[in-house]
């Protein structure tokens, strides 16, 4: 039997070299050829973000429908998950497929402290919800945040406690994370300059499936008020551990209270009493054009909007308006964030000059007999905190 | 169920060329197509080429599972993070600094831990980096908590700022590159081949004369570097630190590059690196359903491959082209321990209420053989388990070659001058024959193809020299008892502690073994032999010693045993009058 001679091996290595360069060159990224925008949106779709970050996906995407006439819109929707790198990645993607107009960016503190130095060197502006104060302190002139940050919500939150409620014990659970490390300072801020010094303050993991021991420590401080400021999950939990133990306290959580998705978790009479601060309740209606808003939420997704997705569809629309009034290219959108002032669905945007485009915050309640909140107190004023 | 061997240490890896065609195909696709994009993914790839390269040496060349590689990770990551964005300083003083901080985590880590069983110690490391992500979030001041801290700057390397892109893609692939060869040569010498031996069977390697504990807390300590140097990367790339560093997800990408790239291989955490930061960028346009095929792909691939995508390229390069003859080193006799006796003093011990051994007091004097014979459960494994340091004694002195050896680590007496055989030939599960017997020299040998000429005189001496380059696996019976014997015979030693060597052997291969073992004591070896078959041993056995439940109860001439009532009462049957 004839044996069949073996390749030389820098052949072998050469045939190889060609079909592996060959697959691997054939990846996303080939540029546009035409004028089209675009308008990518990189948020966290998958991890413990994901219920916040499909919010934030839909109300970009919903407002991104909206193509003003003579311009070709494009948008891609990428999976940030939960890591700074991932963000990164997404954004380098993002950048190099076609001329990017503005990019929707994860509301992740992290992610997006991470995509900021980036952003400034590609020169993108990244429209985004987060409430993660530090992503606007960086003296970064290309990020907008289209939800009050917790300089806002925070002092909104303390001012209903101690101002309405007229509470002055508090005990503030929040979480261990970006989010709730931030929370927890500006509370902190807020509550100290109402004169008001919290009984008890312990942060619980994310993770943790019994929220009724910090719960039991809370009481045992003797307060006359729970204030949370938790992700979703927990905030259902401690709601539902607080209602079975028969806590009769008042309940003021944070804004992952009002995302309809929270509540969901709950039954109504679970909700009795219990409050939250919120940038906005789209739910709660107020205006025909929020309620033509969440209609058209509903119909396109199936569910119920929140507050991160109106911000990120009052931002992607004011970026649009921009378009429509004759933005092309991410420097002329920048400017027109910068400088315009922009009556939103949820509010006036305008930035700060830091890029805190939205400087209210609203309070729901819950009255116990449905899962949908009313709308009963608003705070318009930026300089709220320091009231 | 067995472990299939794939790393290099096993044979010559068939689809090199394959590989170095893969590697000139990225060069390639690097320099001419690759977008900032497409640079990035594979900066990020030579991060993780970078992390799994330690989690190589650990766990695929060491078998530890190590669960610290994330946090090792995060702890470079960190001290990049804070000396550069707090204090400013440079690359040059940031990355050498993020090594040396999770070289000096393992070390005090690793000899607390690296003695616990298996998942224990998998349970412990993963610890760790739960301790090191609490620390993270929970000392703002100094790791600016759960935000982490912004701003870390880029790569300045003397003056230079290392631009992002193609200028960083080859700064990182530098790296890995140079951290490749290195593992590389560590994994084909005796370092990593003494980590293989270690993972096939802990218990065998230490009589091999192979430092268990050392070797493992090196194998942690290199695993550490690795992933300092990855972490301290991945901040330059990234530009900031956070508590993601130290989270789970790191650890488990690092562990799934290293099986799906190929366990144990440097070019595996490489292809393993480079396929798996690819692969979910191919399906992003799935949104959140790319984690579906993702998650898919990576089953077929282990299904596929299950040595990893390096032992598929091998298995396949090796159907197409061949396969390439292993290069046998000339064989070369080690040198021989000086001959020294075992004197063995009222050995004693118990497990739980049971005295497995009581009292035993023997001497084996060089250049003859002592046969230890018994009922079954009598305490003879025992008492060669307690000799070789397997088990510590209870009670009872030994003495090797004039030395107090009593209680003495296995490998500590290996080095001594002792070897020992197993009733059940331990031949590592896939390892080729001359590389199970060179297992044996790495403990005395300067390389490890020095090893290798050794052991081709071993298996010279034990007439299966043709069998070097085979596997050990599927070897009949008698020809794994005479490589397993070739295990001890390599050593050459002072004292040689052999446990049924015989069993199984056909007369023509006893006689054989018989006229091996008088070889043996002519050199001045010598031999305890535990053996049932009373024709075998009587004739080679000065004296003889007879356990029952523990105690001696015959210890006198071969030529004397069969006469002994209470050996025939308690082990042989009918006494037989003289």
């Amino acid at each position: 039997m004839r044996r069949t001679r073996p390749l030389p091996s820098i052949l072998r290595a050469a045939i190889v070299s060609a079909i592996a360069a060959s697959s691997v060159a054939v990846s996303p990224g080939a540029a546009r050829a035409d004028d089209t925008l675009s308008f990518p949106v990189l948020v966290p779709l998958t991890g413990f973000l994901s219920l916040e970050g499909t919010s934030q996906r839909n109300g970009a995407v919903l407002a991104l429908k909206q193509t003003p006439a003579g311009v070709a819109i494009a948008s891609e929707v990428v999976d940030t998950g939960t890591s700074p790198e991932a963000a990164v990645t997404a954004l380098e993607r993002a950048a190099g497929d076609g001329k990017v107009g503005a990019v929707a960016a994860s509301m992740l503190g992290t992610q997006l402290l991470a995509m900021l130095p980036l952003a400034a060197e590609m020169k993108l502006p990244l429209v985004t919800v987060s409430g993660t104060a530090s992503i606007t302190e960086q003296g970064n002139p290309w990020v907008f945040r289209f939800f009050p940050g917790d300089a806002v919500t925070k002092a909104a939150h303390a001012r209903y406690v101690v101002e309405e409620l007229g509470k002055r014990r508090p005990a503030v659970i929040y979480q261990t994370t970006a989010y709730g490390q931030s929370g927890k300072q500006h509370l902190d801020a807020a509550f100290k300059a109402l004169g008001v010094t919290p009984v008890f303050e312990e942060g619980v993991d994310p993770a943790a499936k019994d929220l009724l021991p910090v719960l039991s420590k809370a009481l045992a401080a003797k307060p006359d008020v729970l204030v949370l400021h938790l992700h979703s999950g927990p905030t259902a939990l401690l709601l539902k551990q607080a209602a079975t133990s028969g806590v009769d306290l008042p309940i003021v959580a944070g804004s992952a209270m009002h995302q309809p998705s929270t509540a969901a978790l709950l039954e109504p009479a679970e909700l009795k009493g219990v409050c939250a601060e919120t940038a906005a309740s789209p739910i709660s209606g107020g205006s025909p054009e929020i309620e033509a808003f969440t209609d058209s939420y509903r119909t396109a997704f199936g569910k119920d909007p929140d507050a991160f997705a109106l911000g990120q569809y009052d931002g992607m629309t004011m970026v649009l308006e921009a378009v429509k009034a004759g933005a092309r290219s991410p420097e002329a959108i920048r400017k027109a964030l910068s400088a315009e002032s922009f009556q939103g669905l949820a509010m006036t945007y305008k930035s700060d000059g830091k890029g805190n485009m939205a400087h209210s915050a609203v309070i729901v309640c819950y009255d116990g007999t449905s899962r949908v909140p009313k709308l009963v107190k608003r705070y318009d004023d930026p300089a709220i905190a320091a009231k | 169920m067995a472990e299939r061997r794939s790393d290099a240490a096993a044979s010559p890896p068939r689809g090199g060329g394959v590989l170095a065609g893969g590697a000139l195909a990225l060069l390639a696709y690097a320099l001419l197509y690759a977008s900032p994009y497409g640079l990035r993914v594979l900066t990020v790839a030579g991060v993780y080429a970078l992390a799994a390269f330690g989690f190589q040496i650990v766990f695929g060349l060491g078998g530890a599972l190590s669960l610290a590689q994330g946090a090792f990770f995060g702890v470079g990551a960190y001290v990049t993070g804070i000396l550069g964005s707090r204090y400013g300083l440079g690359f040059e003083a940031t990355f050498p600094l993020s090594l040396l901080a999770p070289l000096l985590l393992a070390l005090p880590v690793g000899l607390a831990v690296l003695r616990l069983a298996s998942h224990y110690f998998a349970l412990a490391t993963l610890g760790i980096a739960q301790v090191l992500h609490l620390l993270a979030v929970n000392l703002p001041d100094l790791t600016g908590g759960a935000n982490g801290l912004a701003g870390v700057p880029g790569v300045v390397l003397f003056g230079h700022a290392v631009a992002r892109g193609l200028p960083m893609a080859v700064l990182v692939w530098g790296l890995v590159a140079l951290g490749g060869l290195v593992g590389w040569l560590l994994a084909r010498g005796r370092f990593g081949r003494s980590l293989t031996a270690l993972r096939d069977d802990p218990l065998a390697a230490g009589t091999l004369g192979l430092d268990v504990g050392r070797l493992r807390l090196a194998a942690f300590a290199a695993s550490a570097l690795f992933g300092g140097a990855a972490g301290a990367l991945a901040v330059h790339t990234q530009r900031v630190v956070s508590p993601e560093v130290l989270e789970f997800p790191v650890m488990v990408s690092i562990l799934t590059i290293a099986i799906v790239g190929g366990r144990g291989r440097m070019a595996g955490a490489m292809l393993g690196a480079v396929l798996l930061l690819h692969l979910p960028e191919w399906f992003r346009f799935l949104e959140r359903g790319y984690l579906v095929v993702y998650g898919g792909a990576l089953l077929l691939t282990v299904l596929v491959a299950p040595d990893g995508l390096t032992g598929l390229i091998d298995r396949a390069a090796g159907r197409l082209w061949g396969r390439r003859p292993h290069r046998l080193p000339a064989a070369s006799a080690p040198p021989r321990f000086p001959a020294g006796g075992l004197a063995v003093e009222g050995l004693g011990k118990s497990f739980g209420g049971v005295h497995a051994v009581d009292g035993v007091s023997l001497e084996l004097t060089p250049g003859t053989i002592t046969g230890l014979i018994g009922p079954n459960g009598s305490g003879k494994s025992t008492v060669i388990n307690l000799l070789s340091g397997l088990e510590r004694p209870d009670a009872g002195h030994v003495v090797l070659a004039g030395r107090a050896v009593t209680g003495a680590r296995a490998d500590r007496l290996a080095r001594a001058g002792l070897a020992r055989s197993f009733q059940a030939a331990a031949l590592p599960e896939g390892a080729g024959v001359l590389e199970a017997v060179a297992a044996a020299r790495l403990a005395f040998d300067a390389d490890a193809r020095q090893a290798e000429a050794h052991a081709r005189w071993a298996l010279d001496r034990l007439g299966v020299g043709d069998l070097a380059a085979q596997s050990c696996d599927g070897l009949p019976a008698a020809l794994r008892r005479r490589v397993e014997l070739a295990r001890a015979v390599v050593r050459r030693p002072a004292v040689l502690l052999l446990d049924e060597p015989a069993a199984g052997l056909t007369d023509g291969e006893k006689a054989e073994l018989s006229t091996l073992l008088r070889g043996l004591t002519g050199e001045g070896t010598a031999i305890l032999l535990v053996e049932h078959d009373m024709g075998f041993l009587l004739p080679l056995a000065g004296r003889v010693l007879c356990l029952d439940r523990g105690r001696v109860i015959y210890d006198g001439p071969a030529a004397g045993v069969r006469q002994d009532g209470a050996v025939a009462a308690a082990y042989l049957g009918t006494a037989v009058p003289a």
